[in-house]
């Protein structure tokens, strides 16, 4: 999709999902990092758990299907073989805190000078001004500050984060979109332009709109170890199963109200409800039970009627069920079951790259849509550090001289 | 106004609905494209039963999160189910670049509106499909919401405490990391279709989209065989790592160190810099091991301040430190508000509304908000009689019809 256009990748853990994705699109993406590698390669799990640069796992998995290259941005030669690359691209994108590239010499302007076409993006914690800009961060103070965290935990204990980071990815994938919107307005303007992605604001994607409770005068969203709280009634989506735990959409009203009349057919079928608690109105019994008409103590009843069922049920029979009946309800699964679930794999999802340096042949995330005319581009491991600076800085028309005079320098 | 967005030539017709695909139109639509949004009056949607409430009242012209993802949009109501109202679609494939649908697999080819259907009337449509699981494979039948994308990809099994049930992130959490996709997709799609001439159907399984958010943990399972494990705020590069209580009710604070050098600066700014040298504090490896012994002596000093003294103490050293915001208090952010964040609209009803801004800036182009998402049929003149030239008995007969409902 994205063949022709070419991307200088200039970021570390925090930016490199956004040039992946540009790269996975099919543009010639550069990865350029300091000479002894990104600091993204210290980064684990590592292959084996063998700790080092080329066994980074975050590496290999975020540096996919991007050709590498090394720069010494600090150093006055570095700077100036950036600048030539940067003639011929049509993005750059990097992840350094707001300041750290115009005191390089390359900031958004400094590379505008030298082509207008560009599109420049910069991915940071807080964005480029604003009080918080130079705040110190890492993915557990950006989903403190953007909102998601006070959402997510048991009521009893502190607010809970996702154990595999996640705000740079955030803020990575809007970064993505954003360069592309930038582009297509390049392709009439012939103009680039600076983006300016903050992580704070692209976690606060993950509130689902609780963020603007205040502003509208609603009540404060709170945690609910998974569940919801409701106009004071606590809602549940979390539920035991006997080898692990299911998800259900226990809501109510025109649309969901149905999938949990079914449910509980289903429960009264095998004996764990009488009629009149599979009879209630489900449709309306939000609104009944706001209104006071059924006690809420009545569906804390409910709740354990349906937790004692799920109990006696695995996994994979509430789960097949579900299908049959036409029930919201889906496993809570492990990072196992996804990688054995038999839907990605009738899918043909998952893709194996070779990795000839250790002998063999690992398994990525396949492509995130499904284009029909093309398959997404995909078959390249990460690169090795500078494993491909005489491929690139050749194309730019370096001789094997200056690439030997800038390695004994230092700059590659 | 149209003129002058970054996507000012792109035309979208979108029948998108919840959380999901809603989101990644409203970028569109900030950024200058023109997104005719249809629905029906006669199955509400489901946003538009979910909080947040203008008033704290529910209702389908009060919510704030239908609010928050169609900003910007054209609003169209249409009854599907009649073939007056097909027909209109049909005229709107004409002028549209981009079909854009989220229901479940079999919906728009029960209604003829298929890819293969949509590129007879427009032979370059880009026309996206995303869905939970996928156009195909044995779970595309299901109907599901991203409470259940969460699940079903690991993410909820990842949030939590190791000696309790799984908790989860908060709320329909694929549906937060697949728009990012869809909007990156669409873009590229359309650029392909300039160069080519060349439409394209993407089918988006958003389950799909959103693991690559789980990556690294993936190739763990795949080479080493380890299965992640949610381990409450604990990271393993890093600790301290932790929330911690602070003074007020149910009031908590971030903190963490990076480095060695921050943990030295986080004993002394906290005024006990004998900690370094304690040898269970030592190394970061040994952080590790006595983590709850570290927490307690942490959580001694953040527990008698407040939390936002907490965060400016540390920053002012440079050490990571954050009050856990809740959705109030994100809106007060002083940051948040410094980056326009929040964004007034005039709305018919309310008189204003708020929604949040677009995530990121554009310098040259940035985001235009074009007004607050439509009340039900609030555009249906304008896009009929405007955009697709319909005369007024044309539009009668469809309102006759009750094709407009």
């Amino acid at each position: 999709m994205l063949s022709p256009y070419r991307v200088l990748d200039l970021t570390n853990e925090r930016g490199l999902l956004a040039g992946q994705m540009l790269a996975d699109l099919g543009a010639d993406v550069i990865q350029v990092e300091p000479p002894g590698g990104s600091s993204a390669r210290r980064l684990g799990p590592y292959y084996h758990d063998e700790e080092g640069p080329e066994k980074s796992l975050y590496w290999w998995a975020y540096a996919r299907n991007k050709r590498g290259i090394t720069c010494d941005l600090e150093a006055a030669d570095g700077q100036a073989l950036l600048k030539r690359l940067a003639e011929n691209a049509d993005f750059v994108i990097e992840s350094e805190m707001p300041g750290v590239m115009a005191s390089r010499g390359l900031g958004y302007q400094d590379l505008a000078a030298i082509n207008p076409r560009l599109v420049y993006v910069s991915i940071t914690p807080f964005g480029q001004d604003g009080p918080k800009a130079h705040y110190a961060d890492c993915d557990l103070i950006l989903v403190a500050a953007g909102g998601p965290l006070f959402l997510a935990g048991d009521p009893d204990r502190a607010p809970v984060r996702v154990s595999v980071p996640q705000a740079y990815h955030h803020a990575s994938a809007d970064a993505a979109g954003a360069a592309l919107i930038a582009h297509r307005e390049r392709q009439r303007s012939k103009q680039g332009q600076h983006v300016d992605v903050s992580a704070q604001q692209s976690v606060a994607q993950a509130t689902m709109a609780a963020v603007l409770a205040k502003p509208l005068g609603d009540a404060e969203t709170v945690r609910s170890s998974g569940g919801l709280v409701f106009g004071g009634l606590r809602i549940r989506f979390i539920w035991p199963a006997k080898d692990g735990h299911v998800s259900i959409t226990h809501l109510f009203g025109t649309a969901i109200g149905p999938f949990t009349r079914r449910l509980m057919e289903w429960i009264y079928e095998e004996g764990g409800c009488d009629e009149a608690t599979r009879d209630k109105d489900w449709l309306a019994y939000a609104q009944l039970l706001l209104s006071g008409e059924e006690p809420v103590a009545e569906f804390e009843r409910v709740k354990q009627v349906i937790a004692a069922f799920t109990s006696t049920k695995t996994k994979a029979e509430l789960f097949e069920a579900a299908q049959q009946r036409g029930l919201l309800i889906v496993p809570i699964t492990t990072l196992q079951e996804v990688s054995e679930s038999p839907q990605l794999a009738d899918r043909g999802y998952w893709r194996d790259l070779k990795h000839p340096e250790v002998n063999d042949t690992v398994r990525y995330p396949g492509p995130f849509v499904r284009y029909s005319n093309q398959p997404m581009a995909d078959g390249r491991r990460a690169p090795l550090i500078g494993e491909h600076n005489a491929e690139v800085y050749g194309e730019l028309g370096l001789s094997d001289g200056e690439l030997a005079e800038l390695r004994t320098k230092g700059v590659l | 106004m149209p003129e002058q967005g970054a996507l000012a030539d792109v035309k979208i017709l979108d029948f998108m609905w919840v959380i999901a695909g809603p989101t990644a139109t409203r970028v569109l639509a900030d950024y200058g494209a023109t997104v005719i949004r249809v629905e029906s009056q006669t199955r509400v949607e489901t946003a538009r039963t979910l909080q947040p409430f203008h008033g704290g009242e529910a209702g389908p012209e009060n919510s704030g999160m239908y609010g928050n993802y169609n900003a910007g949009k054209l609003g169209l109501t249409l009854d599907m189910g009649k073939e007056e109202a097909r027909d209109v679609v049909r005229d709107l494939v004409r002028w549209a670049d981009v079909v854009a649908e989220s229901f479940s697999p079999k919906a728009m080819r029960a209604w003829g509106l298929d890819y293969e259907s949509l590129t007879a009337i427009k032979p370059d449509i880009v026309m996206l499909s995303t869905c939970l699981f996928g156009q195909t494979g044995p779970l595309s039948r299901i109907a599901g919401f991203g409470t259940m994308g969460a699940a079903l990809s690991g993410f909820v099994n990842l949030a939590g405490f190791p000696d309790r049930d799984p908790i989860g992130p908060f709320g329909a959490y694929t549906d937060f990391v697949a728009p990012r996709f869809t909007v990156a997709s669409i873009l590229a799609a359309l650029d392909h279709r300039d160069r080519t001439g060349e439409g394209v159907y993407i089918d988006q399984a958003q389950a799909e989209s959103s693991l690559h958010f789980l990556s690294p943990a993936l190739l763990d399972y795949s080479v080493n065989g380890r299965v992640a494990a949610r381990d409450g705020n604990r990271d393993p590069d890093m600790a301290p790592h932790a929330v911690y209580p602070a003074a007020g009710d149910d009031s908590w604070v971030a903190v963490a160190a990076r480095d060695e050098n921050e943990w030295q600066r986080l004993c002394a700014t906290i005024g006990r810099p004998e900690l370094v040298d304690d040898p269970r504090f030592a190394s970061l490896g040994d952080r590790k091991k006595n983590e709850d012994a570290l927490n307690e002596v942490i959580a001694e000093w953040t527990s008698r301040r407040p939390a936002a003294e907490v965060e400016a103490t540390l920053q002012a050293q440079g050490i990571p430190a954050h009050t856990v915001q809740s959705g109030s208090a994100v809106y007060a952010d002083r940051q948040m508000q410094h980056r326009g964040h929040f964004v007034e609209l005039e709305h018919p009803i309310h008189g204003t509304t708020v929604v949040e801004g677009s995530r990121f800036k554009l310098s040259r182009t940035p985001a235009a908000y074009r007004g607050s998402a439509p009340t039900y049929g609030r555009d249906n003149e304008h896009v009929l009689k405007e955009i697709l030239g319909y005369d007024d008995e044309r539009v009668t007969e469809l309102i006759v019809a009750g094709a407009l409902e």
